[in-house]
Parts: structure tokens; sequence; C-alpha cells
């Protein structure tokens, strides 16, 4: 492999690694507050793809569309622990997750109704779509490179909210005592609407970053989701710093490893799971 | 009695009458009898889960890796062009599952809790994809099986396994006996023992006992029957492929087992009637079936608390 291979290839699994932590950030987060184990998040991922191209065909507006995929996201993700998710918190957890493989269920269903099952894709924005000279003879599309740094924008901004707002701080607090937030006096039920929420979300931005980089096509929540339980038990699940180190890990290993040993390359992030968990049964930052 | 409630005794007796029975009223519909014996064949797969699930507390995503393994070890264990015994040959590759199990279940026990759930399905996965980008197992198609086995005992031929209703028995009396093999299982010291481990692992543990072993032990026999149950789906249909083991496979099992009420081996039978049933009814009503079956399932985890098991057994028992 020469040298601005691999270096075109970091970049990728960089920017592969990111997206997946935004993937899993919602779902780590929902899992590490709430407790709950969300398996209709990578349902989510899809509806943000297949939203933003919707609009897109029907505005043009890449910007615009993105916008508002992402505020009915936040829509959508409140109606669901409103309606659904908050008559479980008392059950446990096998409850949840058959609620969520139905809700799998219902999602692919009315991807299918809504959009039909032909693969879309959507353009890249103008304004993004050039490509910036790597080196003589290669180059890198913009496009990739802003979507790698919306990502670190949205975990930074993540990142301050935790460990830095009074919503931050009350989050952190729901996760070690619940009952000592609620007698402080604090809703608690609003807390878990707003984070669940804000996970529906994440995972739904990303689909709409993702939109003009993957085809849309049924079942590319499932797939995801997959990969994404992969990063926050390798993290550690419920930690966001996990799921960070663990989705650029999984991102620059599967990318290498689809160049290197095209064999394998499908089952060596489950073969590096495994090692991980060998050493460290609760992930590498576990709580 | 190993079958300790009225609710258990009232709905297995139906239950086998009418399983005995079935065969006779659809003598001339080969298709229904095929699809009954899916059925049975699934509720043998439910039910290992369940066993492992509801009351040992292996919560694992990752059960299809056995059920696959048992129809792929069929076919790569035996000869291609003679017919080999069934008994002798199902016995064979249980073994092999069994062994398979053993070191399976010394890599995954090693975590617990939500990281069982995921290292037990990281492993099923690679299993998937290691058949699916093979090229001697066929890949994504499969691998085919040319002769099916001959069932003979001691020269004895009763069971044509070319007959769909001779099938269906063998199905069912696989139902009869893993049924059995779990009840006589959890009523013995050994299980008694596992069941306390799921309640309270350190007092157990304080006891004296080695719980890796008896956890062990069990995953070993709750995957070793999932193995029989693929064994048996690949021989009705002649064939395996990488779609036995996918997670989706795992999840449907999980699901008609928590629907069927989860930890009552019988309530798994219930879910994999009732789970099967309405997705033959949804799919001849509607194209889009699975919205049906996605609000069907949530109606069902938002009303039952206890899944069909725990709802009859407020109406039956006292």
């Amino acid at each position: 492999m020469s040298t601005e291979l691999f270096f075109v290839q970091l970049i990728n699994g960089i920017q592969y690694g990111l997206l997946l932590f935004l993937i899993a950030s919602g779902l780590t987060l929902v899992f590490g507050v709430m407790g709950i184990l969300n398996l209709a998040h990578g349902s989510m991922y899809m509806v943000g793809a297949y939203l933003v191209w919707y609009f897109v065909a029907v505005t043009g507006s890449f910007t615009a569309s993105a916008l508002l995929s992402a505020a009915i996201a936040l829509g959508l993700g409140i109606l669901i622990e409103r309606v659904l998710i908050q008559r479980l918190y008392n059950r446990n957890h096998l409850d949840q997750v058959l609620l969520t493989i139905g809700m799998i269920f219902v999602f692919n269903s009315l991807q299918s109704i809504l959009w039909g099952n032909d693969p879309y894709g959507v353009a890249v924005p103008e304004t993004l779509s050039g490509s910036v000279p790597f080196t003589d003879n290669s180059s890198y599309p913009v496009y990739r490179i802003f979507a790698a740094l919306v990502c670190i924008g949205i975990a930074a901004a993540l990142y301050f909210v935790v460990s830095k707002t009074r919503l931050g701080m009350l989050i952190r607090a729901g996760e070690s005592n619940r009952e000592m937030v609620e007698a402080l006096g604090v809703n608690i039920k609003s807390l878990y609407t707003i984070v669940f929420a804000i996970g529906v979300m994440l995972a739904a931005v990303s689909g709409i970053i993702a939109a003009p980089m993957r085809s849309i096509v049924p079942g590319m929540g499932e797939s995801v989701l997959i990969t994404c339980f992969v990063v926050v038990v390798i993290g550690g699940m419920g930690s966001i710093k996990g799921a960070f180190v663990g989705a650029l890990m999984v991102g620059i290993i599967s990318t290498f490893a689809a160049v290197l040993m095209p064999t394998l390359s499908n089952m060596i992030i489950y073969i590096f799971m495994i090692l991980v968990l060998l050493v460290k049964p609760q992930g590498l930052f576990a709580k | 009695m190993i079958f300790e409630k009225r609710t258990e005794r009232i709905v297995l007796a139906i239950f086998f009458v009418i399983a005995l029975c079935l065969p006779l009223f659809l003598e001339d519909n080969s298709f229904f009898v095929g699809k009954a014996t899916t059925v049975l064949i699934l509720a043998v797969f439910v039910m290992s889960l369940d066993f492992l699930v509801g009351r040992v507390g292996l919560v694992t995503l990752g059960h299809a890796l056995f059920y696959g393994l048992g129809g792929y070890l069929f076919v790569i264990l035996t000869p291609e062009y003679e017919a080999v015994n069934f008994w002798i040959y199902a016995l064979y590759i249980l073994a092999v599952s069994a062994l398979t199990a053993l070191v399976v279940g010394v890599v995954v026990l090693r975590t617990s809790g939500i990281y069982f759930i995921m290292i037990t399905l990281a492993i099923s996965q690679m299993a998937y994809y290691f058949f699916f980008d093979s090229l001697e197992f066929g890949g994504n198609d499969g691998l085919f099986i040319f002769m099916k086995p001959e069932t003979s005992i001691f020269g004895l031929s009763f069971l044509n396994l070319d007959n769909p209703s001779h099938f269906y028995y063998l199905a069912l009396l696989a139902v009869l006996v893993t049924l059995l093999a779990i009840k006589i299982i959890l009523r013995s010291r050994f299980g008694r023992i596992v069941e306390a481990s799921r309640l309270n692992p350190e007092r157990t543990e304080a006891l004296g006992y080695n719980i890796f072993a008896f956890r062990l032990i069990s995953y070993v026999i709750g995957s070793t029957l999932a193995a029989y149950a693929g064994l048996l789906f690949a021989l009705q249909y002649g064939y395996v492929n990488p779609q036995f083991m996918t997670w989706e496979m795992s999840g449907t099992a999980l699901v008609m087992s928590i629907l069927g009420g989860l930890g009552t081996i019988y309530g798994a039978i219930l879910g994999a009637i009732t789970y099967e049933g309405l997705q033959y009814l949804f799919e001849h009503m509607s194209e889009d079936w699975m919205l049906l079956m996605g609000g069907a399932i949530i109606l069902m985890v938002l009303l039952l608390r206890k899944g069909l098991a725990g709802y009859l057994e407020k109406l039956l028992e006292k």
C-alpha cells in the first residue's frame, strides 16, 4: 500500500468512524441515561435519510430539507417516548426489546408504503460538490470533509452539553440516581422525553448527513444498527467518550480491512469486538 | 407431576390432542402439513431459547448461530450421494454442536448482562459472514441436501422423511422430547441451582456452587437443542443457507418467546404458533403485513405483561 493510498484510506476510515459515532452517540446516550436498549435506533437513521431525500426532491434545497427533517425527527422522538416508551419504564428490558423490534417492523413497512423499495440517492449540495486536491493526482471530496466537520461539531456540542450545562448535570445525575433527582424536584419524566428525543434526532441527523454519500435503501437501518452495537460495546455501554473511541476504531479497521483482506472484511469488526471483550468484559470505558 | 400449573396442563393437553390429529384433517393438503411442521420446529427452537433466557437468565441474541449450525453440520458431515441413517447422524451432529457450544460458551460467558447479549450477537454475525463469504460452503446460496437420510432403527423402518405427515410427526416428537427434557432438567437439583444462580448469583456462589460451570452446561444444552431444530428445518426444506443465522432469526425467536410468556417453556409453543399464525394471516390480508405485525407486537407488549401464558394463567389459575 502506497503512502498516498494509506492516507486516503485513513481519512476515509476517520470520516466513516465519525459518522458511526454520531449514530452510536444517540444509542449510548439513551441507554446510559434511561437504561433503554432501543433496537429501533437504526430505523431513525433510515427515517432521516428518507426524509431528507424526499424534501430535497420537493424543495430542491439541501439545507432547508436537512433542518426540516431534523425537526420532524425531534418531534417523532417526543411522540414515541410519550406514547410508547414511557409505558415501559417499570417493565423489564426484554419488553423494551420486544417493543422496539415491533417499531422496526412498523418503520420498515411505512418506508415501503410511503416511498417504495427502489434505492435512492441525494445529490451533494452544489456549494459542497467540489474536491480538494490531495496530492498531484488525487483529490478528496469537499462534502466528506464537511460531513466529518459536522460530526466533530456535534460531538463537541454533545460533550459541552453533557459536561458543562445544567441539563447535562441533570442527565448525569439521573444516570447515577434516579430517585434522588426526582426527590430534588426535577421532573425526570420530561428529562427522559428530552433525552430520548435527542437520541432519535442524533440518529436522524446521521442519516441526513450520510444521505449524499451512501445510497438510500430499505434495510439500511438494521445494518447500521448492528455496527453501532459493536461501537458502543467496544467503548462501554452508556459512555459517550467510549462511543467516540470505539467508532473511530471500527471506522478505521473496517476501511482498511476492506482494502487489505476483503474476505475477512465483514467479520473483522466482530472479531475485534470479541477480543476487546475478552480483555475488558465491559468495554474500554466501562463505568 | 412435572407440569405444576393447571394452565400448563390444560394448554399442553389441548395442544398435543390437536397436534396429533392435525395431519388427519389436512391429509390432502401437504402445504399446510409442511407449514405446521415448520411451526413445530420453530417451537423447539424457541423453547430452547426460552430455557436460556427465561430460566437460566442468559439473554442471547445469537441463538440462531446454533440453528444454522445444525443445518450446515448435517450437509457438511454427511456423504453427498449416500443416504445416511438419520438417528446416528443426528446424534453425531448434536455431539459436534454441543462441543462447539462448549467452546463458544467458554468465551461468551466471560461477559454478563447487556455485554452477553452483544457478544452472542457478534459471534453469530461472525458465523453468518463466514458462511456468507465462503466459497466452499456455497456463500449466500447455501448448500443443498442431495440425499434425504433413511430412518430405520435396527433395520425396522417406519418413518419416511419424504412423506410430509411422517416428517410432521418427527417434528412433533422433537417438541415432546424437548419439552420433557427441559422440564426434567428444571425439576432436577441441577435445574434448581441454575435458577438460584439467576435469581441470586452471589448467594448461590456463596453456597459453594460454581455458577460458571452451571451456566456453561445450560448453554450447551440450550444450544444443542437449537441445533436439532435447525437440523430438522434444513432436512424439511432440503437446504441450508446463511439466512438461518441472521440476527433477525434470533430476534424473531426472542419475540416469540417473550410473546408466549418468558420462562414458562410451554409459552414458547404458544408464542411460535401465534407469531407464525399472525404472520400467515397478515400476509394474506395485505402486502404491508409488516405494519400489521409490528402493530400487533407493540399492542401485545403494552397489553400483556407476562405474555400469552401469563394472560391464560390469570384466567385459569384460582
